[in-house]
């Protein structure tokens, strides 16, 4: 568990960018993380691996205080981080030294520090990419090389700063199946995003507001509050947006719907058949303004 | 594409000898090659000779290490050539300097110094992968730590200065198109507007090379470093192939002490 509790941070004599907040993060769970810029989404995670120790309030990471300057190690084994830019936070000449760094700065024998190493390219798939010095790679490839830099310090929470941002829809899908892989393995994962769509999968998500957790919900819930996320400048995945919008004329239709086809069978069950759906030119008109 | 040191992957027994026995055969030669008298120099070239075609270096790669110090060692050979007392071989009727057999002599000989020690480097370098080469750096500087060198800190420094070499020169590529694209003409201009455009590219780079370095050092931090005891992904172990090659440099290079009279 990682336990935040009434942490107030500020930056030098600014106003503070986290307001008495508090949050906790159980074993296992995937967390979305959304909100606008500067809303301190960033401040938030670098708390949970004692970059920042908050000013008030406490941290506590599987029972031990951030505050604590010797359990800070066993928390930053505990906690990985993925920073939003992957090319400054690639530290080795070639991929395969990259990944050696962390289990390296723990002093771990060479022989399970290769070992680490082949486990962990070969969850994001990069075994190939080994020996390749780390500017010859994609932004894709760098950011699957950041992420297996952290895998390799067998840690039980990983967040990430936008592990999709500027990435081709490939490497983006690769990305996100790879964090899905290692919740299945055990891992919780906290993962910042702008993009909606990505969020649909996550146990909870967490809709922050300057500096406080304004929402915290499962995705379906969050959603449903429409009109507030649009005021913080997010927007809900189309398809329940276009569920949302068919019920308010009048469908019999839930809007707990995330996904493509859940919104096809709950369209198709409610008009009594999709190809009928299709060819009502009104529906037809709606679904054109939603897109 | 650009290469990070001057490896060029290749499968000769230096390559596979380990690195520190490498770094002090070149110390041990380059000190060689300083006292080198006419015998000695011709055996140190010998030797050169053959590292080279051990390695399996071809003339390209020995001409490539060459070149960046051509013009260097050509103006120290022609101060020397003009400016060393001695006996005249020619003097010029309009030129008041003289050269000398000396001078010929001296000349010649730093040429030979020079381009002896920057191929022993070259052989070093070009057979042996940048990491290697800081992990053997780094163990032969252990000893030095109880006199205070931070030698993994030292190890991880150099790694990170190679690492991101390329990196700010793709940004530095970056920062000048993006001044060319609102109109800079950098390669045109007189001397001091071109001093100009130099700040309007120097300047952004190190901004962001400050930004980066602050990036670099969370994320370090994030992933457990701390100054001082770390391991890395292979270590270092010397062989009987490893013993074998020091011997044999030792034998060499003893017989060339001797020879040149140090003991006398």
């Amino acid at each position: 568990m990682i336990h935040v509790e009434n942490i107030t941070y500020r930056y030098d004599q600014n106003d503070p960018v986290l307001r008495s907040l508090n949050m906790s993060i159980g074993e296992g769970e995937y967390i979305a993380l959304i909100g606008p810029n500067g809303c301190g989404k960033t401040t938030l995670i670098k708390h949970f691996n004692a970059l920042f120790v908050p000013a008030e309030g406490d941290v506590l990471v599987d029972g031990m205080n951030t505050k604590d300057a010797a359990a800070v190690r066993e928390i930053r084994c505990s906690v990985g981080m993925v920073f939003q830019n992957p090319d400054n936070q690639i530290i080795g000449m070639s991929v395969e030294e990259d990944v050696a760094f962390g289990p390296g700065n723990l002093g771990i024998p060479s022989r399970e520090i290769q070992e680490r190493v082949e486990a962990s390219l070969a969850t994001v798939g990069m075994t190939d990419y080994a020996k390749r010095p780390p500017h010859t790679l994609s932004g894709g490839e760098k950011r699957l090389v950041s992420i297996a830099g952290v895998l390799a310090m067998n840690p039980r929470y990983i967040a990430l700063d936008e592990p999709t941002a500027s990435l081709d829809p490939s490497s983006r899908m690769r990305v996100l199946d790879i964090m899905r892989k290692m919740n299945r393995d055990g891992i919780s994962i906290i993962h910042i995003t702008h993009d909606m769509n990505e969020i649909v999968h996550a146990d909870r998500v967490m809709v922050m507001d300057r500096g406080v957790i304004s929402l915290n919900e499962v995705p379906q819930e969050v959603f449903k509050r429409i009109d507030y996320l649009k005021t913080l400048g997010l927007h809900i995945p189309q398809v329940t947006e276009l569920l949302l919008q068919l019920r308010q004329m009048g469908w019999d239709v839930s809007t707990n719907v995330l996904t493509i086809e859940e919104a096809c069978s709950e369209i198709s069950s409610s008009a009594g058949g999709f190809p009928k759906v299709i060819s009502t030119g009104r529906v037809k008109k709606r679904v054109g303004e939603n897109v | 594409m650009y290469n990070l040191g001057q490896y060029i992957h290749g499968d000769a027994i230096t390559h596979h000898l380990d690195p520190r026995v490498k770094i002090v055969s070149v110390i041990m030669l380059s000190v060689l090659i300083f006292r080198a008298d006419l015998l000695s120099g011709a055996i140190i070239s010998a030797f050169i000779i053959f590292a080279i075609l051990v390695s399996r270096l071809t003339l390209n790669h020995v001409l490539n290490a060459l070149k960046p110090l051509a013009v260097f060692v050509f103006l120290l050979f022609f101060l020397h050539v003009f400016f060393t007392d001695g006996t005249a071989l020619f003097t010029f009727s309009f030129f008041p300097v003289t050269v000398t057999y000396e001078g010929l002599y001296q000349g010649a000989f730093v040429t030979w110094q020079i381009a002896c020690l920057i191929l022993t480097a070259a052989v070093l370098t070009m057979t042996t992968p940048p990491s290697e080469l800081i992990s053997g750096i780094e163990t032969l500087l252990r000893p030095l730590r109880r006199i205070g060198v931070p030698s993994h800190d030292v190890a991880v420094m150099i790694s990170m200065a190679l690492r991101f070499m390329p990196t700010l020169l793709e940004e530095f590529d970056r920062i000048r198109m993006a001044q060319m694209a609102r109109g800079a003409d950098i390669k045109i201009g007189s001397f001091s507007e071109k001093a100009k455009w130099a700040k309007a590219l120097a300047i952004p780079l190190m901004i962001s090379a400050f930004r980066r370095a602050d990036e670099l050092s969370d994320a370090m931090e994030a992933r457990g470093y701390q100054r001082g005891y770390r391991t890395t992904l292979r270590e270092l172990r010397i062989t009987p192939r490893d013993v074998a090659a020091m011997a044999l440099m030792l034998l060499f290079m003893g017989s060339v002490f001797i020879s040149t009279g140090i003991f006398e």
